[in-house]
């Protein structure tokens, strides 16, 4: 399975990556809607982006009282399905990254890898967004 | 949000009556005038009093996106438009960076703030929210520091400010608002408006979208603006070099201000360009937001007395105000100098025109050591400009007279002092020397905020470029007012987008036209856009006008007139009297003005400048 890696030394805070994922979470362009954040350290001497690594073990896929976010078999991703979600926010909580956010309908909303062709890796012309491949992942 | 609907909202601010009212747009002044400079040049014609103070509260100060701002489309920007109390003409800065595009996810397309705040304040806007808060945690405070107290008070990094340091506070007629991190509305005393209306910050946080009228169209034209960015070489260039590679440029075709513009060419260049930035200093590029150039480098000084500064790169113009034009070749004492400007909010680019004139003023005895503490000021002599820019941010003795700009200081002092003042209409002149260039002459004279570059760059065409399909002969007088006056309009049009001068290097203005038309959803072509930024340079030349300027304002430096270029392959170049007139002409009549430089009636009919009455009026606030 593949999963997303930023690179603080070759990210420039620009943000497209943002915008691309704003406007397809959102349906409109806004970073603070995006599934991934990028950060400014130290007088901006340092921009770290941060992305869901559909972890090996992920808190908010346990965290879920019912079930509602699952691993896909094929390729990895966690999801969340959006007509079992009940809005608890317990996967907010248990994702220390804040990954997961609030759609505009009141649900849990996550990276979902675009279906593999992520467009935040798309629209990073300093590339420092990669998909990479993980080692295989215990079937849980 | 729709980006048209969006651009139709404009917060009005009342700092007097510590309220605020939306401003909703007539059409004609989104049709006619667009955004970002446009919107600026039509609101500052229509609600500012004529001759009104700079500093009065009467002044505007307007912080205005554009309708790409806060979109996907490549390399985008705002503008803080207002009267300047540098030159008192129509003042447009531009800025990178995040805020412009918070100003859209707060769902206006743009800030207008008119008044005085009673005592220290700042704004916070919280999407619908407006609210005029004391500033008394933050009143005082560094730029940097202001940006990291706003956060804590906030209670949130991700909030997005523009800000004034002390220069700005005590209202240096040069002063910049700063909109982090090394992102400025540097030119033309933004910052001392900001001062004057007791304002310290605006600070923003948005969460409504922005969205195009057609969607695919507008990723279809994204994508080729984005592939024409990556074929230009121009762009690669500022990818990797950033400006400062313009310095062995400039050095080798002797357009690089040296000792206060004595020289064009500097002995020391090479410890200022792109190369020793590198190697001293850069570690990452760094963009303003949705750009692939990256023309930013940030970086640590590694070695010497100014090692562990954080810096970003130093940019053409302030690495040769700062820099060669002050005679200082190490870049690490440059680097310094700039951030300390940007730290107390002093335009770089003035502050380095500034210290260069108090320089050789102090060398000519107009300034003497009395007035400097026993201060000797030196060219070279990176401790004469840090004392310099303690005493202007503050207005410290001899800093009170220095902080309102060469022009001013020059009439005090009396004695020749304007012989060496290097300004036009009040603004100190950027770091492109224009006697062996008489287009860039005609730029600068002409520029509508006084000397900027920014306005028409046509250097690119004298030093071996072609236009009209004919290469175009440096030294020539003839046919440079028609390419000035054809880059000041297509440049105000995508001034209203707003673009990055460095994107125009590579997106085309078919693509701009076509982001445009899919953003608003209306057809938008280039014969459009070019009537577009006529009528925006026209428009603002009325404001002038009304303001008080002629046509003897459209002039040169003496330095640039009268003293030629001492040596070099370009030795014995100037731009007389008699060659700046040739020029004016030249330029008036490809402009459709009078001999007094007046938009003539037919030229105003043609733009639709005689039927718009007044379109914009200040919103009833309670």
């Amino acid at each position: 399975m593949n999963y997303l890696r930023g690179e603080f030394d070759l990210c420039t805070g620009c943000e497209a990556c943002l915008l691309v994922c704003s406007n397809r979470a959102a349906g409109g362009y806004n970073p603070r809607l995006a599934r991934l954040k990028v950060f400014r350290e130290n007088e901006n001497l340092i921009n770290r982006p941060l992305v869901c690594t559909q972890c090996e073990n992920p808190f908010c896929m346990h965290s879920c009282p019912v079930s509602a976010i699952s691993r896909a078999e094929k390729t990895g991703v966690v999801l969340i399905d959006k007509e079992k979600c009940i809005s608890c926010g317990s996967c907010i909580k248990a994702c220390p990254d804040q990954m997961i956010r609030w759609d505009k309908t009141g649900k849990a909303d996550k990276c979902d890898l675009c279906a593999g062709n992520p467009l935040c890796v798309q629209y990073c012309v300093p590339g420092a967004l990669k998909l990479v491949k993980k080692r295989e992942v215990p079937g849980k | 949000m729709n980006i048209s609907e969006g651009m139709k909202k404009l917060l009005y601010i009342d700092l007097n009556r510590k309220a605020s009212s939306e401003l909703a747009v007539d059409p004609r002044l989104e049709e006619n005038f667009v955004g970002g400079k446009g919107y600026g040049a039509r609101i500052l014609y229509d609600l500012l009093p004529a001759g009104c103070d700079p500093l009065a509260p009467e002044n505007l100060l307007m912080f205005l996106a554009g309708p790409l701002t806060a979109t996907l489309a490549p390399a985008t920007r705002g503008c803080v438009v207002t009267k300047s109390p540098l030159t008192g003409t129509f003042a447009d800065s531009y800025f990178g960076g995040h805020f412009a595009q918070e100003i859209r996810y707060c769902g206006y397309g743009g800030i207008i703030i008119a008044g005085r705040a009673e005592q220290p304040s700042y704004i916070w806007i919280d999407d619908g929210t407006v609210e005029i808060r004391p500033a008394d945690q933050i009143w005082g405070l560094d730029t940097f520091a202001t940006v990291e107290k706003i956060g804590r008070i906030a209670g949130s990094e991700s909030v997005k400010t523009a800000c004034i340091g002390p220069a700005g506070e005590n209202m240096v007629s040069y002063a910049l608002i700063n909109c982090e991190y090394n992102r400025h509305a540097g030119r033309a005393g933004t910052g001392a408006v900001m001062g004057s209306k007791n304002l310290k910050a605006v600070v923003l946080r948005g969460s409504e979208t922005v969205s195009p009228a057609n969607p695919e169209a507008f990723m279809a034209a994204v994508d080729r603006a984005y592939a024409e960015l990556a074929d230009s070489e121009d762009v690669k260039n500022f990818n990797i070099d950033g400006t400062p590679a313009s310095i062995d440029f400039a050095n080798a075709e002797q357009l690089l201000p040296a000792y206060n513009y004595f020289d064009g060419s500097f002995e020391g260049a090479a410890g200022l360009n792109s190369e020793a930035q590198r190697r001293q200093f850069w570690l990452r590029n760094v963009a303003c937001a949705g750009c692939p150039i990256a023309c930013g480098k940030v970086g640590l000084i590694r070695r010497g007395r100014r090692k562990g500064l954080i810096s970003d790169v130093v940019e053409y113009e302030t690495a040769a105000m700062m820099g060669s034009n002050l005679g200082l070749s190490d870049v690490r004492e440059v680097a310094y100098l700039v951030k300390k400007c940007d730290a107390l909010g002093l335009d770089g680019m003035s502050a380095g025109g500034v210290a260069g004139f108090a320089i050789e003023a102090f060398q000519k005895g107009l300034i003497t050591a009395a007035e400097t503490e026993g201060k000797a000021l030196q060219f070279g002599d990176s401790e004469s400009v840090d004392y310099l820019l303690d005493l202007i941010a503050s207005r410290r003795g001899l800093g009170d007279l220095l902080a309102r700009g060469v022009k001013e200081a020059a009439r005090e002092l009396g004695d020749g002092a304007a012989d060496f003042a290097v300004h036009i209409k009040g603004l100190e002149s950027p770091a492109w020397g224009p006697r062996s260039v008489p287009g860039m002459a005609l730029a600068l004279a002409t520029a509508d905020r006084g000397g900027c570059h920014q306005r028409a760059f046509p250097i690119l065409y004298e030093v071996g470029g072609e236009w009209d399909g004919k290469m175009v002969e440096r030294s020539a007088l003839e046919g440079k007012g028609i390419i000035v006056a054809h880059l000041q309009n297509y440049l105000a049009a995508l001034d209203t987008l707003v673009k990055c001068d460095f994107a125009q290097y590579g997106i085309t203005g078919e693509t701009y036209c076509q982001m445009l038309e899919a953003a608003l959803g209306r057809p938008f072509d280039t014969t459009r856009l070019m009537a577009l930024g006529e009528r925006i340079w026209n428009q603002v030349r009325l404001f002038n006008l009304r303001e008080g300027f002629t046509r003897a304002d459209d002039s040169l430096p003496k330095r640039f007139s009268e003293e030629p270029l001492p040596e070099g392959p370009y030795q014995g170049e100037k731009i007389s009297g008699a060659d700046l007139d040739r020029l004016l002409d030249d330029y008036y009549t490809a402009r459709g003005w009078d001999s007094a430089g007046r938009p003539a009636g037919e030229t105003l009919a043609r733009l639709g400048l005689d039927q718009l009455t007044t379109l914009v009026r200040a919103p009833d606030i309670e």
